[in-house]
């Protein structure tokens, strides 16, 4: 699993509350398994997956090219005892997977928190993540509506997924994306001009006198 | 980026043995997809370079733009004007193109680069060094101590953890391989590396010093502190008890002035010194290999002089590199120590690849041949053919509003000399630059007209510059002919000064060239406006005088401190779109043997008057010892991608005798206020000598 037999090494990251399936979620990604147990996550843990991925981006230099990307699935332990250790890990992640128990209201009203510890501790502070709502499978429980759910996604301009880890629906459609957009960031990185990475493109120069940028500085 | 370390200092003990041996089994597990990804980066890192070694022009040569900038192979005139690499502006024959999907394309050195950045995930770091950079709130000494921030580009968060004592107590790996890759390198070099702690790197003596004076470094102190703070939490650590042993001087006392400062870092250090470190020395290093593909090298020395000419910026930068060996060059996270001629051969030519592609998005105005532009007016080795200058040209100025712009409309010449009197042949174009800038975000260039010697251009270069800042500024027009496979002419020049220049209403007006004033090749290095700089110096005297040892060099005969606190920078030149800088001040202390003197400020972004307020602190110096030594302090853009840009410097000494800078014997040039600044700084000691210096728009020494 570990040669050096690919062409990207993209590194994801699951964050959520403590209970919401994020080990489930990833463990149904890479082995396509189901395991109902809940054992909580130690502080932290990965799981690796090689995919292949085709640009889609049609400017892009990839275009039509397929790759082999690995993939390193950073799962984080939920509970706020981890904490300090977990938000530790958010800088070394390309892209997140912040992830919410459907049946859970207070899940979802956490992910809030959730987005300002991204904001403030991933690589930049608009870093590419995917919303995703679990356990879609237990309808009867449901205590989050799409529609709320939906919304608040587009508030940060993000996707939004509902999956089940328990029947493996929309998990690699959520993970997928996700890769899509880092992968398109990476691009957008690489495409502008490398004389002046640091400000970005021009429209960075308009924004030149404030203090903190918004995009990121690439 | 701070942070890097802020986090190894993650208070771990909350954990149970299990749930620590459990997180240490995934950050095992980490660290070898780490390591298989190490050892993809570095091949694909060689591979870049064989293509980087495949015939590229290279800096140290001059080339006409009708050869190809890869394979060197002659193109034809046609294609000249659309062969073009977007990124990097050689002009390439098409067999060293790659071909983009959209229909553009790059040449084969771009394109791989650009498809390096992206393998290697340095799309990634270079973000996250940026933006951890910025993070505000940094303690003086610490950052002052603080090694390198691109070394750690690469590190990850489960990295940094591996390493850490707290949960890792074994710490299994790193120590003997570090220990052996020293000894294998260096037998004196124990003494830096191996140390591993922040104190010592940056230490405050040179490395010298600390070779033959082991008894009175900080560095052992550090070290020893470091040490014996791991022991007590690493009972197994196997290699404590010899280490200890060979490296603990004899009875060494710490010295008192610095006692509290050294507690400061041992603290730091006594959990990170692993975790910061092993990973650079550990040879195969991704960070080091990856920085190097993006940064020029340190070691491009001794180029021949002519070829620092031929590039119009680039004499100030490149004149460093000459006289000062390598520490000019530098960048950070480069000086680890290098070997190897064919790294050298390498960056050589990659500098000289990233330098053109600087020019690429400044101006839009800029003319396609920047092959032939790079010789330059400012060229001091007179690479141009002169001609008896001839002729008038007419033109007029106006500065417009709604665009914030200067305006300079290059009517026609007429009378002009010929560029190629032996076939009374001319083609002529004109060239402006608004000083004092000199570089090639201020050059603008008209069309060329082809065998004419009364050309017409009716075209209008544009500067973007506020209203405010043209008072200080002239525009400097010149005349050229462009020598198509031969050498460019100079035809004539005129230089406008703004400052009582009506530019509301723009009048034509035709002057008569001149020949070169004596001011284009600037008679020394103040000569040209390049800001200021606000710096303070205090020689602090040792509490107890320890025993004179009046000594040169080699021998420290105190225990004195010299504080170089860099307040701000004043009017330095913007070199980023916007009109901006990010700059930092580095120092070096002379005579020095190793770069240990050297010290940096962090950068400050987007400004032109930037605040630095960070003290440079150089440790067990005797007052008598600054009478022969030379401090030197310059000023750098820092370009993330490419090489860092030098924006002006001083050095401050007595301006008497010579120094030893390298293996070159050089005399300080220190002049006026370097002088004196550096004088009452020694004639009071105990108290802060500050003043605002001009800086020099180059370090080349004067004849």
């Amino acid at each position: 699993m570990t040669d050096g037999d690919y062409d990207y090494l993209i590194k994801l990251l699951a964050l959520g509350d403590s209970g919401v399936g994020k080990t489930t979620f990833l463990y149904r990604y890479t082995d396509n398994k189901f395991n109902p147990k809940f054992i909580t996550t130690v502080g932290i843990d990965f799981r690796e997956k090689r995919v292949v991925y085709t640009a889609s981006n049609p400017n892009a230099t990839t275009t039509g090219k397929t790759f082999k990307v690995h993939l390193q699935l950073w799962d984080t332990a939920g509970q706020e005892r981890f904490r300090s250790l977990t938000t530790a890990f958010f800088r070394d992640a390309m892209g997140f997977l912040l992830m919410f128990d459907l049946t859970s209201q207070q899940s979802f009203l956490n992910v809030r928190n959730w987005m300002s510890q991204l904001q403030a501790n991933a690589y930049c502070e608009n870093p590419d993540i995917v919303l995703i709502g679990n356990k879609a499978d237990l309808a009867d429980q449901r205590e989050v509506q799409e529609k709320q759910a939906k919304e608040l996604a587009d508030k940060y301009g993000i996707p939004y997924f509902e999956t089940s880890a328990a029947t493996g629906a929309e998990v690699d459609k959520a993970v997928i994306t996700l890769l899509d957009l880092v992968m398109k960031r990476m691009e957008q990185c690489v495409d502008k001009p490398p004389a002046d990475p640091a400000n970005g493109n021009g429209a960075t120069k308009l924004t030149a006198e404030q203090p903190n940028e918004k995009k990121c500085a690439c | 980026m701070p942070e890097a370390s802020d986090m190894i200092n993650l208070n771990l003990a909350f954990l149970s043995d299990s749930e620590r041996e459990m997180i240490l089994e995934v950050l095992q597990r980490d660290e070898e997809l780490r390591q298989a990804e190490d050892l993809r980066v570095k091949s694909m890192k060689t591979e870049l370079l064989e293509v980087r070694k495949k015939g590229a022009k290279r800096g140290s040569g001059k080339y006409s733009e009708h050869s190809c900038g890869r394979c060197q192979e002659s193109l034809s005139r046609l294609t000249v004007f659309s062969s073009q690499c977007k990124i990097c502006n050689h002009h390439l024959c098409r067999n060293c193109r790659i071909a983009l999907p959209e229909g553009s394309w790059l040449c084969s050195v771009c394109s791989k680069e650009t498809d390096l950045k992206k393998r290697t995930g340095d799309w990634f770091y270079d973000q996250r060094v940026n933006r951890f950079s910025m993070t505000p709130g940094h303690d003086l000494v610490r950052v002052s101590l603080k090694k390198r921030p691109m070394a750690k580009k690469r590190e990850t968060t489960g990295e940094v953890l591996l390493r850490n004592t707290e949960i890792n107590p074994d710490l299994p790996t790193p120590m003997p391989r570090v220990r052996q890759k020293n000894q294998e390198t260096d037998n004196n070099g124990h003494v830096k590396e191996n140390s591993g702690s922040i104190a010592s790197r940056e230490s405050c003596e040179s490395k010298e010093d600390v070779w033959s004076k082991p008894a009175r470094s900080d560095t052992e102190s550090a070290e020893n502190n470091s040490i014996s703070s791991r022991k007590t939490d690493t009972e197994s650590d196997p290699v404590t008890p010899e280490q200890q042993r060979k490296e603990s001087p004899p009875g060494s006392p710490v010295s008192s002035l610095t006692a509290p400062i050294q507690a400061d870092i041992v603290m730091v250090d006594s959990t990170n010194s692993e975790t910061n470190h092993s990973p650079e020395i550990i040879s195969p290093s991704p960070d080091m290999d990856v920085d190097r593909l993006f940064k020029k090298s340190i070691k491009r020395a001794q180029k021949p002089p002519e070829s620092v000419s031929t590039l119009d910026l680039r004499d100030e930068c490149d004149t460093p590199a000459v006289s000062m060996g390598d520490r000019s060059r530098s960048v950070p996270g480069l000086d680890i120590q290098e070997d190897g001629e064919e790294e050298e051969d390498i960056d050589s030519l990659v500098s000289f690849h990233k330098r053109s592609m600087a020019s690429s998005s400044y101006s839009l105005h800029s003319s396609k041949s920047t092959l032939g532009s790079m010789m330059s007016i400012y060229s001091e080795a007179g690479d141009f053919d002169s001609v008896e200058v001839s002729g008038d040209l007419i033109f007029s100025m106006s500065y417009n509003e709604p665009t914030q712009s200067l305006h300079v409309f290059i009517k026609l010449c007429h009378g002009l000399a010929y560029g190629d009197s032996s076939r009374q042949l001319s083609h002529p174009y004109v060239k402006c630059y608004l000083l004092p800038d000199k570089s090639r975000q201020s050059k603008r260039k008209t069309s060329i007209k082809r065998n004419t010697i009364d050309p017409v251009y009716n075209e209008t270069l544009k500067y973007s510059i506020s209203r405010s800042q043209l008072f200080t500024r002239s525009m400097l027009i010149s005349v050229w002919h462009h020598g198509r496979l031969s050498r460019n002419a100079f035809l004539g020049e005129v230089e406008i000064p703004l400052d009582t220049r009506d530019l509301d209403s723009p009048h034509e007006e035709c002057v008569a060239l001149v020949a070169k004033s004596a001011s284009a090749a600037p008679a020394s290095a103040f000569a040209q406006y390049k800001g200021e700089l606000v710096i303070s110096l205090k020689y602090v005297t040792p509490e107890k005088p320890t025993s004179e040892k009046k000594g040169k060099k080699a021998d420290i005969g105190g225990s004195g401190e010299l504080h170089v606190l860099i307040k701000e920078a004043k009017n330095l030149m913007a070199m980023k779109p916007g009109g901006t800088s990010d700059s930092f001040i580095k120092g070096y202390l002379f005579p020095t043997k190793a770069k240990n003197t050297k010290r940096k400020t962090p950068v400050v972004k987007k400004s032109l008057n930037p605040h630095y307020d960070h003290t440079f602190l150089y440790k067990d110096l005797a007052l008598e010892q600054l009478q022969e030594m030379c401090l030197e302090l310059t000023v750098w853009d820092r370009e993330a991608m490419t090489s860092n840009e030098f924006l002006g410097g001083l050095r401050l000494s007595t301006g008497k005798g010579t120094v030893k800078i390298g293996k070159a014997e050089v005399e300080m040039d220190s002049l006026g206020e370097e002088v004196s600044l550096w004088e009452k700084m020694m004639k009071y000691p105990d108290s802060w000598a500050e003043g605002t210096l001009p800086l020099r728009s180059t370090m080349v020494k004067g004849k």
